[in-house]
């Protein structure tokens, strides 16, 4: 039973740390936060599910979903962070909390404010290992989270765009006295942090079933927990913080009490920022 | 008067005392973004007297002053020494907590909310408001006030001056939550019924924006923000189903163009100057 919860909260903090890893990418390179992020993860969800809803498979949902995120997320850095890049770090953190405004209006346009889900997408094969009971879908969703990180990890660790990126974010003047472009790093890191919570509105929706377009209001909210549990601009500490806090939210509902489910995560969220703001692993240099 | 404009006035003058909430904290150079959790506590605690226990009114509307304020304080040291990004994420986490805590708080109704609240007219919602405008007019006018702004700038320079930095932070943190908890009071014996929703990051995220759209610089951008920011949905009820993209795309095109805001001490300048004495 505890094992399963566990296989559970692993594959539900997943698609957390998918969240979480954008919302730190972003606060790495720029020091600001974009509080629509989580607007991406629903603008994500809704490309998923209408390209499933007109018949294609569920490849193509999360393609869709990883693609229109990105590209949503480059438009809120165009608009939001760009112009005012000169600005104190509240200018574009209110200015993202309108845009989010927006996106949720829009897509209450057009998918009505009433839950959402994927059509049907058939009973999905059960899989029995040593006393687990774990989905397909479950499999599906957590080789494609972390895959994701994987690849993320690595690209930041050993690709050109990652050196670019982490010299940005330690120090942008000296990165761009030595030839980075730092419009371009910002624009590829919105872009990988809108696909990343794209994806996870995707995978989550495909479990959890149901969406309306104010999801991203909460499910933004729980990416930062994790970002900040992580310790903040740490890549991995965001990976390691969204598989805690879907451990957090799955033994909670099934020990505790499911009603206290968000009171108990922005509990620890509090508690964090005032005992510990650097979180579990702080970033080197330690901005806090 | 029609029960539509009234609904629109009583909205804006809660809008302008919890825009005066957020101005007083973001003059010392920080921002809330959990001034919904301390107007929550007013509106239940002030309604938890007035109906459960059978108090007064006011008596119930001071109290929903004091309990956000003592708590401010209570929470104030630590909470305030965090400066930035964090002081942000670290009110937005006081704001889910009160929200969510009082969602489940079956005393107050928990999921179901609070009714049977009553008492509260137009006329003395714009009372509160106009009292507490004189207070900040008599503020701005005291050396109280020059004391309390420099720290917008530079703790360091207000330190020099021999200015107890914490001390005066932590007082304007616990006056915020004062003027968020009579708001909360009011808005909860205006509407009649509330819920832990009514009392959402939007609502913090709203008092901020007044703040900023309307201008930072003096308290009485705070008020044109909370004025212009509210009539401005009604003013978009044309658009129907869209008003609230429309309002988005405003604010969002407000904040590219005119980060100062709407009122800066410039123009205050040049517009008495204008005015004949």
């Amino acid at each position: 039973m505890f094992s399963q919860q566990l296989v559970n909260g692993i594959t539900l903090g997943s698609t957390y740390a998918l969240i979480a890893i954008g919302y730190t990418l972003v606060l790495g390179v720029l020091k600001k936060l974009n509080l629509a992020h989580g607007e991406l993860f629903m603008v994500g969800t809704f490309a998923g599910i209408g390209m499933a809803a007109a018949g294609a498979p569920i490849v193509v949902s999360v393609g869709a979903a990883f693609l229109f995120a990105g590209l949503v997320a480059v438009a809120i850095e165009r608009t939001c962070f760009y112009p005012l890049r000169n600005a104190s770090f509240l200018s574009p953190m209110l200015t993202t909390i309108a845009f989010g405004i927006l996106l949720q209006n829009v897509a209450t346009q057009i998918f009505g404010s009433d839950p959402s889900r994927f059509p049907d997408t058939g009973r999905s094969v059960e899989l029995h290992i040593a006393g687990l009971t774990i989905s397909a879908l479950q499999v599906a969703i957590l080789v494609t989270a972390f895959g994701l990180m994987i690849a993320i990890d690595v690209l930041i660790r050993h690709t050109r765009w990652g050196i670019a990126l982490r010299a940005t974010s330690d120090d942008p003047e000296t990165a761009a006295q030595h030839g980075i472009n730092p419009s371009r790093v910002t624009i590829t890191t919105f872009f990988v942090s809108g696909a990343l919570a794209g994806v996870a509105g995707v995978l989550t929706t495909l479990v959890y079933s149901q969406v309306t377009p104010l999801i991203g209001i909460r499910q933004g909210l729980i990416g930062m927990v994790a970002m900040v549990i992580g310790g903040l601009g740490n890549l991995r500490g965001a990976m390691i913080g969204g598989l805690a806090v879907g451990l957090l939210e799955t033994l909670n509902d099934a020990y505790f009490n499911a009603g206290y489910r968000d009171l108990v995560i922005f509990s620890v969220f509090f508690a964090f920022l005032v005992l510990r703001p650097e979180g579990l692993f702080p970033a080197p240099g330690g901005r806090s | 008067m029609n029960i539509y404009y009234e609904g629109v006035l009583a909205s804006t003058g809660i809008n302008i005392l919890l825009a005066l909430s957020a101005y007083t904290i973001l003059a010392t150079n920080r921002l809330s973004l959990g001034n919904a959790g301390f107007m929550a506590i007013g509106a239940y605690v002030s309604s938890y007297l007035t109906v459960n226990v059978g108090w007064p009114l006011f008596p119930s509307i001071a109290v929903a002053g004091a309990a956000p304020a003592l708590i401010a304080l209570a929470i104030g040291r630590p909470v305030l020494r965090l400066q930035g990004i964090y002081f942000v994420m670290v009110t937005l986490a006081f704001g889910e907590v009160t929200r969510t805590f009082f969602q489940n708080f079956e005393p107050t109704g928990g999921a179901y909310g609070m009714r049977g609240m009553s008492g509260v007219t137009i006329e003395m919602i714009y009372a509160f408001v106009a009292a507490f405008v004189l207070l900040y007019v008599a503020f701005d006018r005291s050396r109280a006030a020059r004391l309390t702004y420099t720290l917008r700038d530079d703790d360091e320079a207000a330190r020099s001056i021999g200015i107890d930095v914490v001390a005066v932070r932590l007082i304007a943190f616990a006056w915020g939550a004062l003027v968020a908890g009579i708001a909360g009071a009011l808005f909860a014996h205006y509407a009649l019924y509330i819920e832990s929703g009514n009392f959402n990051f939007l609502i913090s995220a709203s008092a901020v924006l007044f703040v900023i759209l309307g201008g930072v610089q003096t308290f009485w951008g705070a008020i044109i923000g909370a004025v212009v920011l509210t009539l401005l949905p009604e003013a978009l009820r044309f658009l129907d189903a869209w008003r609230l993209s429309a309002y988005g795309a405003i604010l969002v095109a407000m904040m590219v163009l005119r980060p100062e805001g709407i009122l800066t001490r410039t123009l205050l300048r040049r517009l008495r100057r204008l005015s004949p004495r």
